[in-house]
């Protein structure tokens, strides 16, 4: 059965949407959530327990995951949503900076000192690795 | 001498706090807390009450009950230690406010009806999962910042180091060849920077780690003597201007404390001692004056 899962970009004005399924982009729509009718057939199952509001790429999202979930040493029982904050998971500055460590490593990027500071969440980090690897390109 | 230490008090009602004078001049207050030791349920939600909706809020939003406890005594440690000096005649710990300075350091925001003058107060506070710090001074700056001793981290010493240390201090580590006592001697080094930044006061990037070293001055029979900054881009006088103590607390932490010296001092910059006083509490229960126990032994400072 295919599940769609909605993505949001931003809280800013210009809100763009991109509907996937099995890794193919399949729509976009510049209002609210809008879901196209999967190829395989059957009815769609949506992942409704959270709806990501973000602008990077899904598989970038669990690779930060990953990464926090390792450097945290996480349960696998914790959930972990983009909007989650390292802090609440008991982060603390030591921490963050290995995490950033190890996006680095991960995404072979640099992240300067001014950005450490703006990636509070697994939405942040992402946002900004796919931005950074972006420019690389 | 006065003695302001005394040994163990226990606090004369629940809900009191032992009253405390304000820190002198080159003094500085230490309050610390372990979380292992604070296990009863009607006293943490004593605590919970005291602490602003907001701060409720962010309490909860912790991951866990381990991190829940020691966010809630973060923010009981700081309320709880700042009513002690009873600013105003303020003896209440919930009444008190806070807000963010312009680069987001935390500050008390004092409640004055008439034009008086806020008293100089400085606070810092520094937790890990097993233990909570609170530093207090009176017109200096400060910054805290405690660690396990044995933290582990998923990197090597050196690779961290290259990362984010200055050329100086990646030197001095690579310079240390037991592997144990490199990552011990890579930790007092962090919780060092990370005090120094505290007390700046300007966040991670407004003084990123790599701009400044923190080495230890030799005297001139080659023992440590000094803990010093050197930063390329502030120019040495605004350097001087800061002081290091060193602690290894409970024998499992190490506490670095970065105070401002006080060029008004008729010394001049030269290197003033500064008293030290600290405290174990569990707030509304007991406070144990340990300065010049076992549970503190001074590195450096």
């Amino acid at each position: 059965m295919a599940s769609i899962s909605a993505t949001f970009v931003g809280f800013g004005a210009s809100v763009n949407l991109s509907v996937r399924t099995d890794n193919q982009i399949i729509g976009k729509s510049s209002s609210l959530v809008s879901f196209g009718l999967p190829r395989t057939g059957g009815f769609p199952s949506i992942r409704t327990s959270r709806l990501q509001i973000c602008a990077a790429k899904p598989e970038t999202l669990e690779k930060v995951s990953a990464i926090v979930r390792k450097q945290l040493a996480l349960t696998p029982e914790t959930e972990l949503t983009p909007q989650t904050k390292f802090t609440e998971l008991g982060a603390d500055s030591l921490d963050t900076v290995e995490i950033v460590m190890g996006l680095e490593e991960e995404f072979d990027i640099s992240v300067e000192e001014e950005n450490s500071e703006i990636i509070t969440t697994i939405q942040e980090a992402a946002d900004l690795i796919d931005k950074l690897v972006e420019k690389k390109a | 001498m006065k003695l302001d230490c005394y040994q163990r008090t226990f606090a004369h009602s629940s809900s009191s706090l032992t009253p405390i004078q304000l820190p002198a001049h080159l003094e500085t207050h230490l309050w610390y807390v372990k979380p292992s030791e604070v296990k009863n349920e009607s006293l943490l939600k004593q605590y919970l009450d005291i602490l602003s909706p907001r701060e409720r809020e962010n309490v909860m939003q912790m991951r866990g009950e381990e991190l829940r406890k020691s966010a809630l005594l973060a923010r009981t440690l700081v309320r709880t230690t700042i009513a002690r000096y009873q600013i105003n005649s303020q003896i209440n710990p919930r009444s008190l406010k806070f807000r963010k300075n312009i680069h987001g350091k935390p500050e008390v925001d004092w409640q004055f009806s008439n034009d008086s003058l806020p008293p100089p107060l400085h606070f810092n506070i520094s937790h890990t999962s097993s233990l909570v710090a609170c530093g207090v001074t009176v017109d200096s700056q400060i910054g805290i910042d405690v660690e396990e001793k044995h933290r582990s981290i998923k990197h090597t010493v050196l690779s961290f180091a290259r990362r984010y240390f200055s050329k100086h201090e990646i030197q001095f580590l690579a310079s240390i060849t037991d592997p144990q006592v490199q990552k011990l001697e890579f930790i007092k080094l962090w919780t060092l920077k990370e005090a120094y930044v505290k007390a700046l006061g300007k966040g991670f990037s407004g003084a990123p780690f790599k701009t400044f070293t923190i080495r230890f001055k030799e005297d001139s029979i080659h023992q440590a003597s000094e803990i010093v900054v050197d930063s390329f881009d502030e120019p040495t006088e605004l350097t001087s201007n800061w002081q290091f103590s060193l602690l290894e607390l409970a024998n499992s932490h190490y506490a670095a404390i970065c105070t401002e010296k006080h060029a008004a001092s008729a010394e001049g910059k030269r290197n003033v001692p500064t008293k030290l006083t600290v405290w174990k509490t569990i707030p509304f229960v007991v406070d144990e004056c340990v300065s010049g126990t076992d549970a503190v032994k001074t590195i450096y400072g």
